[in-house]
């Protein structure tokens, strides 16, 4: 899929990408800056039309049928409000009722429920301006469920949140996701919202897609480097324990009482490095860990394409 | 049809709220009504007492009545709009919008119609208490009753004007100096700041051939005593043709986002 620029150069925002999702899934879809993520979900969500390919979206396709699609969908991209500063979030699920086309009595029974699961009932009825961002958070969840959409497209949905604020907007995507079996796709630059939320992740960059799996395979099978992480008994092991950086092991970092070292399994094996660990150390703690999601995904966005 | 009635009332409610519910913005809207209006007020009422009374045929009441309505009619209106719909266009919220089943030009319009009705609501009171304290009673209370729905179908005018001159924002990133161009016809053309009948006559014919004047001119004219009810067909028809133009321009631009890359 490609797009048009204002001067009709032709710029390759998109290309190549090919993917299916099915009912139900929980799927990040990332990527670096500019590497084409909201690019594909402006095409999949019928408000961008690419120059050649094809999608389709629960039988539609997203810029031919764009109307109908958006019956079906519920979006929640960022920064960007679905309620209004001045208002009460219901005077605003009100409007968003008539938009969709929802009776009264089907409109009182969403916002019941959506506000039981998102714990939101008692934000409803005040200003949205009164609301701190996670509270409007729950709220904005409620407007874009509100239609019971099959689909859910989160563009970095917790942006700005705090970390209590965050867990808890997690919790309460898997939560719908399961009770309604809402199809959610997701994009974040927060590695957490990843692995708390997906089941699996698909990486865009360059406009074209480098990795498709799931999250827990995306740290073990994608990784040829462990981490050992020694806390010491004496800092003065802590020297003798750096100058082991050589061939297939490098210092992530250290200090006078750890030093964390990342091992390429494919030059040395974990049990050799062990045992030069503790020939060189007193250690007092002693543990072998993936390296953090964060780091893996970097690496990712950094293979040659 | 029915959905989008729903649709334009709802919306229309919620933009009613947003004004009524903030009580800063409703002492602010009828101290500003109120101030520029005491002014305009005192100086064609000073201008009229130099010309014996009056001013091309208006009494210094009449004048008074004329800034009351013309004032309501430009103060009621939501300011910087076309701004507000560049901002829009430039960060991605008519793409949000986009994405409901719902015409983006129908939900906007009805919002902001029915936070100007709770604008104008705020500026006619005050008007009316203000004309009937330094100008006294209206020429013609006939004429005056048109005036109440002339007032309305200025402001639908507007708003919707405001529409066809913010949707060269699809096309133009800034769409600052539009709204400043905008602000200034209607002062001069439109009759807000003076009647027509003060304008050099070709000037004054420009003007009533343009849609300004139904956006302030023709309610003021009412209001100060000319019982003339064809100048309300002058408005409709202008909302018909600006409104159509309005649609399709914005259409266009949304198609125009619809084939970009961001």
């Amino acid at each position: 899929m490609t797009g048009r620029k204002k001067n009709r150069s032709i710029v390759e925002a998109v290309k190549g990408v090919s993917f299916e999702v099915a009912s139900g899934e929980r799927l990040a879809f990332i990527g670096p800056n500019g590497a084409g993520k909201s690019t594909s979900i402006k095409m999949l969500t019928g408000i961008l039309h690419p120059t050649s390919g094809a999608a389709s979206v629960l039988g539609l396709t997203p810029w031919e049928d764009r109307k109908a699609l958006v019956r079906e969908i519920g979006t929640l991209f960022g920064q960007r409000s679905l309620l209004w500063e001045e208002l009460t979030p219901r005077a605003a699920y009100r409007m968003l009722a008539a938009i969709f086309g929802l009776s009264d009595a089907d409109e009182a029974r969403r916002v019941s429920e959506l506000g039981e699961v998102l714990g939101a009932t008692d934000l409803y009825d005040q200003p949205v301006r009164t609301l701190s961002l996670g509270q409007r958070m729950r709220c904005e969840l409620t407007a874009c469920m509100l239609h019971e959409p099959r689909i859910l497209f989160l563009d970095e949905p917790t942006i700005g949140l705090d970390l209590l604020a965050k867990q808890r907007f997690r919790e309460m995507l898997v939560t719908l996701n399961e009770e309604s079996g809402t199809t959610v796709f997701l994009t974040s630059h927060d590695v957490a919202d990843i692995e708390h939320v997906a089941s699996r992740a698909i990486v865009v960059n360059h406009g074209e897609i480098i990795y498709d799996d799931s999250v827990s395979a995306m740290r073990t099978s994608l990784l040829a480097t462990k981490r050992i992480e020694i806390g010491l008994e004496r800092p003065g092991d802590h020297d003798a324990l750096v100058a082991l950086a050589g061939s297939g092991v490098t210092v992530a970092n250290s200090s006078a009482s750890l030093v964390r070292l990342d091992v390429d399994t494919s030059v040395r094996t974990i049990r050799d490095v062990l045992n030069e660990v503790l020939a060189a150390a007193s250690a007092a703690d002693l543990s072998v860990v993936d390296p953090p999601l964060e780091q893996v995904i970097a690496d990712i966005y950094e293979a040659p394409v | 049809m029915i959905h989008a009635r729903t649709v334009a009332q709802r919306a229309a409610a919620a933009g009613l709220s947003r004004i009524w519910s903030n009580t800063g913005t409703v002492v602010f809207t009828a101290a500003f009504y109120l101030m520029v209006t005491a002014v305009l007020a005192a100086l064609w009422s000073a201008a009229a007492a130099v010309n014996d009374g009056h001013i091309v045929g208006y009494s210094a009441s009449a004048l008074i009545w004329y800034i009351a309505a013309s004032e309501a009619a430009t103060i009621a209106l939501p300011q910087r709009l076309i701004e507000e719909i560049g901002q829009d266009v430039k960060g991605g919220a008519i793409e949000i919008e986009m994405l409901r089943p719902a015409s983006v030009l129908l939900v906007r319009l009805s919002t902001q119609f029915g936070a100007m009705i709770a604008r104008l609501s705020i500026c006619a009171a005050c008007g009316v208490v203000f004309s009937l304290i330094f100008a006294g009673r209206p020429g013609d209370f006939r004429a005056l009753a048109l005036a109440g729905p002339a007032v309305v179908l200025a402001l639908v005018l507007s708003l919707v004007a405001q529409h066809l001159f913010a949707a060269i924002s699809f096309w133009m990133r800034d769409a600052t100096a539009t709204w400043f161009l905008y602000q200034k016809l209607i002062f001069v053309l439109g009759g807000m700041l003076l009647p027509l009948e003060v304008l050099p006559q070709t000037m004054e014919t420009i003007a009533r051939w343009l849609p300004f004047s139904a956006m302030a001119y023709i309610p003021a004219r009412l209001a100060s005593g000319h019982f003339e009810p064809h100048l309300l067909l002058i408005q409709l028809g202008w909302i018909a043709a600006i409104g159509a133009a309005a649609t399709i321009t914005f259409n266009a631009g949304q198609r125009r986002l619809l084939e970009a890359v961001s």
